[in-house]
């Protein structure tokens, strides 16, 4: 850096055009600097505030949200029975500790988010309506749990954090899957004391939840072997997993569901019968590994040919130019395409009630088609559906933004 | 040393011995070497011998295959006919022999190539420590040794993308020296540098020539070549034309195409 010079030479320059600037200057530059778009401005505007309106008329005068405040463990858990309601309380609260404890190794964008989650938890279990004070204690556990886990954070070693917690998170998902499904693996069956429950039992966010934690958690390695392995010099193999992806990118996943249910079963051996809820879990886990291998593929073909070059040169085995080398500086260039990947993956888990579940969705039709005094309430059911579905899609987008930026993509 | 231990180069002791004497001083051995991109002949009949210790710089039209010919010597290009022998390893299809090449070898490229995803540390450290298996603390330690010695010790924990094109260059210089070369290869390191920053690696290689490593580089930095080369060696059209000292090549050049080049870049 050379030092900055403060002596001026020649006059002062002339200041900005006074619309550009001040008060006036923004929207004089991006709403009104053209006759054409500042008539857009106006209709726009007025559409808009048209809408508002009626939504806000509709909301004080003729909405009626008994249709959710009833059936608030429905919505939650579905038709999961109340004597087991320990089972998923555990997971929820492993999770928590999960989260309390990447808040406190990583701050930045976990903290964000685990405060976000706890605060909405707070808030959901003190809204003073007719609950159950059985499930505000189990909703209040949430922050409790945070905080456990915030202190035991302490005891995480320093080296290696990141695996440790790839291991721990992975763990605590499988956990949470066995006990509140009551494991009835086959050949397994359930432990004492972990009462089975039936597949349709399992419902509501509870189980979009716990599909698409699983799916996430299983189809990234599961994709990036896939890409890997078509990206290989050996044939069979390279055939292998092109013939695989392209034979489950080219399928509906409703097709595949389908498949799962109804063809799957007669590839087992008799008196083996393996829970819907795993055989859902398993199909999404397929269909997204195969657009994960993909997306996997075009981030690595994006890392030029001269890194892996660097790397053998410094005498690197191939498997190390790629697990040290280029598979990282793919990955992150793909981090909106894998959260994107994820995002619709979470979305797509509404899709099992194709085969006779009871994700929150499905909950919410039930509802409407159930009781008469209910069937007016569409528009309360979906917008709730909606904004439920836009919290979780809106945080995995606002934790994709953080990473991107704390791993400075788009820098070389 | 027990005749049949491998000796630090992965040959035996007892191999080294059979060698022809002149081929323990020479430690790059071209006989005949053959090269196509194609049925493009990118090396043609290639002959050279390069002694320990000696720093030769290759010059000459871009295209004429000086690059690849560097690139042949670590195979980084596999040759197709004629004979390599790098410090008396034989470059064959066998991979052991070619780990060992690697490893007797450092290389530097025109655009760096550091990992952007790693601090300059990490980029010197990785290899040690994955290649020779070193601790860790002793290969940062070793790491900051070779970033003072290229005179940006204080850059350690940065990024590539944070550094000017000179610091990353002498990064990918000490990385290369990290793995402990008996060869360093140099593929114009500094067309990519600004002006002002040539300088700085040019100081940096040159210091290394005076340790005594060969060295072979690709360049058209004529001052450096003048200073430091023991040997220049003129490629066109995948030939290798000529080759002399650099008091011969620029006082009393043989061939006429060496002459015109000089001309034309001087």
């Amino acid at each position: 850096m050379s030092t900055t010079t403060t002596e001026r030479f020649g006059p002062a320059p002339p200041p900005p055009p006074a619309f550009t600037v001040g008060w006036q200057g923004w929207p004089r530059m991006n709403l009104f600097n053209s006759w054409s778009s500042g008539i857009l401005t106006i209709v726009l505007g007025v559409a808009l505030f048209l809408a508002a309106l009626g939504g806000v008329r509709w909301l004080i005068f003729s909405s009626d949200w008994a249709v959710i405040t009833d059936r608030v463990p429905l919505y939650i858990v579905g038709t999961y029975p109340r004597e087991y309601y320990w089972r998923p309380e555990i997971a929820l609260l492993l999770v928590s500790g999960l989260m309390g404890m990447a808040w406190r190794t990583w701050g930045g964008p976990a903290r964000g988010f685990a405060a976000a989650f706890g605060a909405l938890v707070f808030v959901v279990a003190l809204i003073p309506y007719q609950m159950d004070v059985l499930y505000r204690a189990l909703l209040l556990a949430v922050p409790a749990a945070m905080a456990g886990g915030y202190y035991c954070a302490h005891f995480i070693p320093e080296q290696g954090r990141a695996k440790w917690f790839g291991i721990t998170g992975a763990g605590v998902l499988i956990v949470s899957l066995l006990v509140i499904a009551g494991f009835s693996l086959p050949g397994v069956g359930s432990p004492a004391g972990l009462h089975p429950v039936t597949e349709s039992e399992v419902g509501g966010l509870m189980l979009n939840l716990l599909l698409a934690a699983f799916g996430i958690i299983a189809s990234l390695p599961i994709g990036i072997a896939l890409a890997l392995g078509r990206r290989s010099r050996l044939p069979v193999l390279k055939f292998a997993c092109v013939a695989f992806i392209e034979t489950i990118r080219g399928v509906p996943l409703i097709t595949l569901l389908f498949m799962s249910r109804h063809i799957l079963p007669l590839t087992f051996p008799e008196n083996i019968d393996v829970s819907l809820l795993y055989l859902s879990g398993i199909t999404i886990t397929i269909f997204s590994s195969a657009y994960m291998a993909e997306n996997v593929r075009g981030g690595m073909a994006a890392v030029s040919p001269q890194q892996s070059q660097a790397a053998q040169a410094l005498g690197l085995k191939q498997w190390q130019t790629t697990l040290f080398v280029t598979l990282p500086q793919g990955l992150r260039n793909i981090i909106p395409a894998i959260v994107g990947q994820f995002i619709s993956l979470f979305k797509d888990t509404s899709l099992v009630f194709i085969i006779g579940m009871l994700d929150l969705v499905e909950i919410g039709r039930a509802g409407l088609s159930g009781k008469i005094e209910y069937s007016d309430n569409g528009m309360e059911v979906y917008l709730f559906l909606a904004l439920v579905f836009w919290v979780f899609t809106f945080s995995m987008a606002y934790v994709s933004r953080r990473i991107e930026r704390t791993l400075g993509v788009g820098r070389r | 040393m027990q005749d049949d231990q491998p000796a630090a180069n992965g040959m035996n002791m007892s191999d080294i011995l059979q060698l022809p004497l002149e081929q323990r001083d020479d430690i790059i051995i071209y006989e005949g070497v053959h090269k196509w991109f194609g049925n493009f002949c990118v090396l043609r009949d290639v002959n050279v011998r390069i002694k320990r210790g000696e720093v030769v710089v290759v010059f000459g039209p871009s295209g004429s295959g000086k690059s690849t010919f560097l690139r042949t010597i670590n195979r980084l290009e596999q040759h197709q006919r004629g004979r390599i022998v790098v410090d008396g390893i034989e470059m064959t299809n066998d991979i052991r022999h070619l780990d060992a090449i690697r490893r007797e070898t450092g290389m530097v490229f025109q655009q760096f190539n550091l990992f952007p995803h790693m601090t300059a540390l990490s980029n010197i450290t990785l290899a040690p420590m994955r290649v020779r298996h070193m601790p860790r603390r002793e290969a940062e330690e070793a790491a900051m040794q070779l970033l003072e010695r290229v005179g940006i010790p204080e850059q350690a924990m940065k990024y590539p993308a944070e550094l000017s094109g000179g610091q990353q260059q002498r990064v990918a210089i000490a990385r290369a020296l990290a793995m402990q070369p008996q060869i360093m290869l140099f593929d114009e390191p500094t067309s990519a540098l600004d002006p002002e920053m040539i300088k700085e690696v040019l100081d940096v290689m040159r210091e290394l020539a005076a340790t005594g490593m060969t060295m072979v580089c690709v360049t058209h930095e004529m001052g450096f070549a003048r200073e430091v080369a023991d040997r220049m060696a003129l490629f066109d059209e995948g030939m290798l034309l000529e080759t002399g000292t650099p008091e011969q090549i620029f006082n009393n050049p043989q061939e006429e195409r060496t002459k015109t080049f000089l001309d034309q870049i001087l």
